[in-house]
């Protein structure tokens, strides 16, 4: 159930990225929450099971697959979704590719699509979407990164060097636009799992809240960030990590 | 129906400003709101604006500096309202003594900042974790201010308060996680609750704002949050929608506190060109 604060109806949310985790969770947080919904996303089972459940709520769903790492497919994703509803409203980039592996083996093309996937897709989508948001003199860009982008890890350079700059095209971009309507905020995830496993129950003990959290946990705050009562809120990062970037 | 129904919130400071914006739209999702502060009058007129909303509003005037009072807080809201979902720290002094040299500073102004904006918040939390522990559930919010992340010209009490709320509430976070008790704090930037304030306040904000000098003041987006810009920030917080956050300090300032390179984060255009030459 949404609070009446925060629902969403009558407006479109694109919500973009190919990941493991957040396509699903997030459009059924939106859709339910009473937004119409677009997905960009590469063509696979996770773009059409994402646009299946923002159907079976009711909602317009519209199914956009595209190569998410491409400026010019980008753009053609995002006319099309103008196209089809004639706004976007809010804009979710949620493109996650783990990459970990020791620096000095990485290879300069899994360097690059690390780049391409985590940080170019938001850089371009945020462009392309934003562009008309400005227009609309009204948008939520919504980033889902994750707590990586703040902290270190090692085997982790290129994942959280990409993660660091979605959170500083984040910042910037907030500000930039500050005075546009259109706000910007990301937000930092921990450790999720979709059905637990034993290894996961051993490392959960180092959560504070000593559980993971499940993919849907996200959705209430992607929600809260797209409703209308968040216009003072703009270049932030909100952690749903049960407690994690509290640590010394 | 309610994502709230059946909750209960104490709200400190509930009177005025942050807090009666809270305790409104805290009702309006279905919670029964309790709140506390120093004058009655104001602390019945927030009630009177729950009951109005077919809430049940219990207003218990208190003193949080004095730890017997936050103690009788907790036990009068148990005795009334049967039970506790959510404490808001929100009580603090926000324009306190400033300008004045650190030479001239009394140990009384000292005590009476730090205690009014930070053991407050720890003298309430004290008060309530061992009932939420034992339910093993709960939720604290805290209310700090961008300004405990900041610096401020003659500002000790209440910055340094401020950044105290704001790393008590991850201590208190990551120690009561374990009792699935969730511990949060939001972190206002310039919020208008001038009705609530001084005139001399006022009558400045005024000027400001005639000026154009919000933007001057910091705020990437031009202008003052509302009250209700806090009020359902907290909504988000108390709701079970937020049950896997925790220790997070929610900055709700219109960009504030993300530029501060340059006055309000804008830079001259510089071109390709340019920059090379
Ligand atoms: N408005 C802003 O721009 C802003 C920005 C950053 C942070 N904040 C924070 O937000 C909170 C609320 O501020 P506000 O803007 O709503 O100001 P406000 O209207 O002055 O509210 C402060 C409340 O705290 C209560 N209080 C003060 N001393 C107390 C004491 N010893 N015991 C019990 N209650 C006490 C006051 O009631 P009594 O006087 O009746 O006791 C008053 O209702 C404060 O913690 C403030 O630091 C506000």
């Amino acid at each position: 159930m949404t609070a009446k604060a925060f629902e969403l109806k009558g407006k479109t949310a694109l919500v973009t990225g190919d990941s493991k985790f957040w396509l699903k969770p997030i459009v059924t947080a939106l859709a339910e929450a009473g937004a119409d919904i677009a997905v960009a996303a590469g063509q696979t089972h996770k773009l059409e099971d994402a646009v299946e459940i923002a159907k079976s709520t009711g909602r317009k769903a519209l199914a956009v697959p595209t190569d998410i790492t491409s400026g010019a497919q980008v753009k053609k994703a995002v006319d099309r979704v103008i196209g089809e509803f004639g706004r976007i409203d809010i804009l979710v980039n949620a493109s996650d590719v783990n990459l970990f592996q020791p620096f000095c083996d990485i290879k300069d093309t899994e360097w690059d699509r690390v780049m391409d996937y985590n940080f170019n897709s938001a850089m371009h989508f945020c462009r392309a979407a934003g562009r008309q948001m400005v227009i609309q003199k009204k948008g939520r860009i919504i980033n889902v990164i994750s707590g990586l982008a703040e902290r270190g890890h090692a085997n982790g350079t290129a994942y959280c060097v990409s993660m660091g700059a979605v959170l500083q095209l984040t910042k910037a971009l907030a500000l930039e636009w500050a005075l546009t309507g259109v706000t910007v905020n990301a937000i930092g995830t921990g450790w999720f799992t979709e059905n637990g496993s034993a290894a996961d129950e051993a490392i959960a003990r180092y959560i504070p809240a000593k559980r993971y959290g499940k993919p849907y946990e996200i959705g209430s705050l992607v929600v809260y960030l797209a409703s209308d009562v968040t216009d003072f809120t703009t270049g932030q990062f909100m952690y749903v990590d049960g407690g994690l970037m509290a640590h010394a | 129906m309610g994502t709230l129904d059946g909750k209960v919130i104490i709200i400190t400071g509930g009177g005025t400003g942050l807090g009666r914006s809270m305790a409104l739209c805290l009702a309006a999702e279905g919670a029964d709101i309790v709140v506390a502060a120093r004058r009655k009058e104001p602390l019945e007129e927030t009630a009177r604006g729950i009951r109005k909303l077919g809430r049940k509003a219990l207003v218990v005037p208190t003193d949080v500096t004095d730890p017997t009072q936050c103690n009788a807080l907790i036990e009068k809201t148990l005795a009334e309202m049967g039970k506790i979902d959510v404490l808001i720290n929100n009580a603090g002094i926000v324009r306190g003594e400033r300008r004045v040299p650190l030479w001239e500073i009394t140990d009384e102004s000292w005590h009476t900042g730090i205690d009014v904006n930070l053991s407050s918040v720890f003298y309430c939390s004290r008060a309530v974790s061992k009932y939420f522990a034992d339910k093993k559930s709960g939720k604290i919010i805290n209310v700090a201010s961008g300004e405990g992340f900041r610096g401020q010209r003659d500002s000790y009490m209440y910055n340094t308060a401020k950044a105290g709320v704001v790393n008590l509430t991850r201590v208190m976070a990551m120690s009561l996680a374990e009792y699935n008790i969730r511990v949060n704090c939001i972190v206002p930037g310039f919020v208008d609750t001038f009705e609530y304030q001084p005139e001399e306040y006022q009558q400045a904000m005024a000027q400001l704002r005639a000026t154009g000098g919000t933007r001057r003041l910091f705020i990437p987006i031009g202008h003052t949050g509302k009250p209700d810009d806090i009020g359902y920030l907290a909504l988000f917080l108390c709701s079970d929608a937020s049950d896997y956050v925790t220790a997070t300090p929610f900055i709700c300032d219109g960009g504030g506190l993300t530029g501060g390179f340059a006055t309000t984060g804008y830079a001259p255009v510089v071109s390709l060109k340019e920059a090379l030459a």
